[in-house]
């Protein structure tokens, strides 16, 4: 059955006629508006023989084509000792040329006109994307499917991108707040690989077999989506991607990595870093999209600290105590689980006070859930409400369409959204709150210069680690 | 990272409601357009002279609403560094109708505020000889003060009323030059957005005055002081300009935000603020004669007035290089800028591609210079920095690779500056400048958040949008004798600003 997703279609002017002639002001709160209906286009989904998935949706608006193809890859796969691969394959797979053409001559081809093609490695996937002008699709597409295809990893190549990302590295400790989340990264994925994370010493020890074993392991036309939108008509854009990428054929390809085991043990870390402020992360393991914890853990998130000026985190640490510019709360959730925390960054003499503020609207949350029914509806008005821009770029509408996909959601699950979120109670809030937010597996994390903080960190608990600014390789 | 297009506005500073959000707002350098913007754009003045650009796109039900005024860090007083930056983040605190329960109540309790926290401002600035028994007295009464004013106030209204309503980038940017307020919004909501905004242009309260000063030293101590690349920046635009306010952080000095003083801003509020210093933006489903009507009814009703004319110290010119260094902990880092003219010069429009030529992509000479042969992590060039409506730099940033030195670079991108005044670009680089400077206007127009923050910035900065539309044939006059010529005239020695970042040893 087919469902509206948001309730409607093009704005009509209905100025409340009160605000139109009387001589003071409406509140706010009493205008009334004329509803929106609108039904997000639909990409189109073609499967090609050889496995690639293509979701499309035209848009005419301005003469650009976009293009991304995602391969189910990324840094989970890093082999120990060699993490940072992924990256590395990723960036050398686009610099390195291919078969018919070295890595500078591509770059002289894509610059002239004006195209640009950008890799990305994630923790899973990996995109490959093209931004690129309609009328130059063609030349796009060739340099596009031949990196795809045929990459050639040039060692030349391969040995710029490991001395750039050898200084990387080593510059991420010029960022604090780079270092505090990369650690908490670490702490909340222990024990699995997604809480390895690269070093220069791993960096070193990937030889461009490693890149060629690590590409034929995963790019495999079974294993691609591709989503594309802009200027150019669908029939047309279907014959175009299966003459430059149909005759790909190499079956298999690698199943969804496994679920990270869920964290258990609180633990308390420190970070030793001079500098003038404070990082503050307290987090745990969360819901995936397809629990059915998940809409009532996103209001929870809203709540505590992702929903603006009122959420408890920014209206208590930020605006009330003023202790922080940026508090707040995230959430990350995949298909099957996710990570959820609290942060702030405050000045090293307010570091506890911080703390303390932060574990009290967890603990306050935990125990008590959402008491108020206006914060509730509040909550929940916001996001239904903001839930329309998802569809606002065409080139978004097909991404998450795709994505979808590619996450193993169901297909409904953007047009039953709003519904959903619409059903959460604030029992559901209680439920989800004193299911994640026990204390027993919260990881608190603090990268500062403690002989700043005005009381001993000690005052919180035990401390579990404290891990020195720049050498931060324990696993 | 090689492209320099978002740094043109590194220095805009804005309420980040979300810490990891990027503080950038993205204007691109160089306007122009193979989507021809000239029909799409309907131009409004009402009487009180407030300026509105709408354009239609009927894709998605949303809308992008932009308010600019034309003022920035630049009209600032010496010693009131950081106001413009303060009184975009006092905009939020709501007005006599929204965020209070009882405004006359509340008013009285604000007056009192506001006169105990400047006797106590004028207390401390003694420094040394400030009274401290006063000092205490003045301040437990502040804050006795300050918890009967949150008896009456609602916090945090403007952001309640938004983001229920499903506003999305709900934000604020202030730079040296202009100031804007942005916020999407699904497009039967437009009302809301006029309500609000009216309101708050004339009739702001600035609650938890205090308070926010607060939070503004600590988005400086996040922000600035915890990065070193911001601090060096810092330091080099204290050098490179001696005496133009663009030598001043938009953030403010540390020792000025101190005192950063209620009146001062209410004062630069009434001055800068007026509808007609003011340029709104739409961009999004609307119906141009329905959204006319909504902004006629609510911002019609707030005067004119007088903008003075304003005089800001001009830079006079640089006669030899200026060096700073900053030693730090973190790694190294280079700048080098060089003064020049601002736009709508045609000398600037050689410099945008110049900016493209040297960092615009992996073929650009700076980047196969530095970056492919492993002696850079990144370079960038910037052209207009840190603003535009006043003479500017074209800068270069970059940092190195270990063990390379900061040195290294330098000759290297000196090298390269002295091919640009001596070889004429071959006509195909020249050519794919102007394609990859035409291209990147289309992918900043095409969301309609870019397309409205374009159009203002252009429409504050060069005092017309046109100058996108107009953009392209000037792109297209520039030949490799006007760039010999422009480099040879600015990028000389004598004329440039460097500064490094030492690591402490």
């Amino acid at each position: 059955m087919r469902r509206y997703i948001v309730y409607a279609a093009v704005f009509i002017i209905l100025l409340s006629s009160c605000a139109w002639h009387g001589a003071s002001l409406t509140d706010p709160d009493d205008i009334v508006y004329a509803p929106l209906r609108f039904e997000p286009p639909k990409a189109q989904r073609v499967k090609f023989e050889n496995g690639i998935i293509l979701y499309m949706l035209e848009d005419h608006e301005i003469p650009l084509v976009n293009i991304s193809a995602v391969i189910r890859m990324g840094s989970f796969y890093d082999p120990p000792e060699k993490e940072g691969l992924a990256k590395i394959t990723g960036t050398v797979m686009r610099t390195g040329g291919t078969k018919s053409k070295t890595g500078n001559q591509i770059d002289e081809d894509l610059d002239f006109i004006a195209g640009k093609i950008t890799v990305s490695v994630g923790t899973d996937s990996c995109t490959l994307s093209m931004s690129v002008l309609e009328k130059d699709m063609d030349k796009g597409l060739q340099i596009f499917s031949n990196l795809l295809i045929n990459p050639v990893f040039s060692e030349g190549k391969l040995e710029t991108a490991k001395i750039l990302e050898t200084e990387a590295i080593e510059r991420i400790s010029d960022n604090p707040q780079k270092i505090a989340f990369r650690e908490f990264r670490r702490l909340i994925y222990h024990g699995d690989p997604r809480g390895r994370l690269s070093s220069v010493e791993s960096i070193e020890k990937i030889e461009r077999d490693d890149l060629l074993n690590f590409y034929k392991r995963f790019f495999r036309p079974g294993n691609v989506m591709i989503a594309l939108s802009g200027d150019i008509e669908t029939a047309d854009a279907v014959k175009k991607i299966k003459s430059s990428l149909g005759a790909w054929n190499i079956p298999g390809g690698p199943g969804k990595p496994p679920t990270p085991p869920v964290r258990v043990g609180a633990s308390l870390n420190y970070i030793h870093k001079d500098t003038p402020q404070s990082v503050i992360i307290i987090g745990q393991s969360a819901p995936g999209k397809e629990s059915s914890d998940y809409y009532a853990f996103e209001v929870l998130d809203f709540i505590t600290g992702s929903g603006g000026f009122r959420s408890r985190i920014f209206a208590e640490v930020r605006n009330r105590l003023g202790l922080a510019y940026s508090a707040g709360s995230f959430y990350s959730p995949r298909t099957e689980y996710g990570v959820f925390g609290v942060y702030a960054m405050a000045k090293g003499s307010s570091t506890v006070d911080a703390l303390s503020a932060m574990t009290k609207i967890l603990d306050n949350m935990r125990d008590r859930g959402v008491e108020s029914g206006e914060e509730l509806a509040w909550a929940k008005e916001s996001i239904i409400n903001n839930f329309i821009f998802s569809f606002s770029e065409p080139s978004q509408i097909v991404m998450s369409q795709m994505m979808l996909e590619f996450d193993g959601l169901p297909d409904n699950f953007l047009t039953n959204y709003t519904d959903n979120m619409e059903m959460v109670k604030s029992s559901d809030l209680r439920y989800v709150a004193a299911r994640y937010l026990s204390g027993e597996s919260r990881i608190v994390l603090v990268l500062g210069n403690k002989e700043k903080f005005s009381k001993p960190l000690s005052s919180f608990g035990d401390f579990h680690r404290e891990i020195s600014g720049t050498e931060n390789q324990e696993n | 990272m090689i492209s320099g297009k978002s740094l043109r506005n590194i220095l805009l500073e804005c309420l980040a409601i979300t810490c990891l959000a990027s503080f950038f707002l993205c204007i691109p350098l160089a306007p122009c357009s193979a989507y021809d913007l000239k029909d799409k754009v309907k131009e409004f003045t009402l009487e009180n002279g407030l300026k509105v650009l709408i354009v239609e796109r009927h894709a998605s039900p949303t809308v992008s609403l932009y308010i600019s005024h034309e003022t920035g860090a630049v009209d600032e007083g010496d010693g009131h560094t950081g106001t413009a930056h303060i009184l975009e983040h006092m905009m939020f605190k709501g007005t006599e109708t929204i965020g209070t329960k009882n405004f006359e109540e509340e008013k009285s309790t604000l007056r009192k505020i506001h006169a105990v926290g400047n006797a106590l401002d004028t207390e401390l600035m003694k420094g040394e000889n400030a009274d401290v028994q006063k000092t205490e007295n003045l301040r437990r009464q502040l804050d006795t003060l300050q918890k009967e004013a949150g008896k009456w106030s609602i916090p945090s209204e403007i952001d309640r009323l938004y983001t229920e309503k499903g506003g999305g980038d709900l934000n604020a940017f202030t730079g040296q030059d202009l100031t804007s307020y942005h916020v999407s919004l699904p497009s039967n909501r437009i009302e809301l957005w006029a309500r609000i905004e009216s309101d708050r242009m004339a009739n702001p309260v600035f609650r938890e005055f205090y308070s926010e000063r607060d939070v503004v030293m600590q988005e400086r101590k996040q922000t600035v002081e915890s990065n070193p690349g911001r601090r060096l920046i810092e330091q080099f635009l204290a050098a490179a300009f001696m005496v133009h306010p663009y030598r001043r952080p938009v953030l403010g000095w540390t020792p000025d935000m101190r005192f950063l003083n209620i009146d001062y801003i209410k004062e630069f509020f009434r001055t800068y603020y007026a509808p007609n210093n003011t340029i709104i933006t739409i961009v999004g489903d609307v119906s141009p004669e329905g959204v006319m009507k909504i902004i006629k009814h609510y911002f019609g009703r707030i005067p004119s007035q007088e903008v003075p004319i304003r005089h800001v110290t001009e830079e006079p010119p640089q006669s030899g290089e200026r060096r700073v260094k900053l030693v730090s902990d973190a790694s190294p880092r280079l700048i080098a800028g060089y003064h020049k003219p601002t736009l709508p010069s045609f000398d600037d429009c050689v410099f945008d591609i110049i900016d493209t030529i040297l960092s615009g992509g992996r073929t650009s000479r700076l980047y196969k210079a530095l970056v492919e042969k492993g002696i850079a992590v990144d370079v960038n060039t910037t052209n207009g920095f840190p603003g535009a409506r006043y003479p500017n730099l074209f800068v270069i940033f970059a940092q190195p690779v270990s063990p390379h030195t900061c040195g290294e670079l330098e000759e290297i991108i000196y090298k390269e500056l002295d091919i640009l005044k001596k070889e004429p670009a071959k006509p195909e680089e020249l050519e794919k400048a102007k394609n990859q400077l035409k291209t990147d206007i289309l992918r900043n127009i095409s969301t309609n958040s870019g397309l409205a923050g374009m159009l203002s910035y252009y429409e504050v900065v060069t005092g017309s949008w046109q100058y996108i539309t107009k953009f392209p044939d000037l792109l297209e006059r520039v030949t490799p004798e006007d760039i010999m010529a422009v480099a040879e005239k600015y990028l000389e020695s004598r004329n440039r600003t460097v500064a490094e970042l030492v690591k402490k040893k």
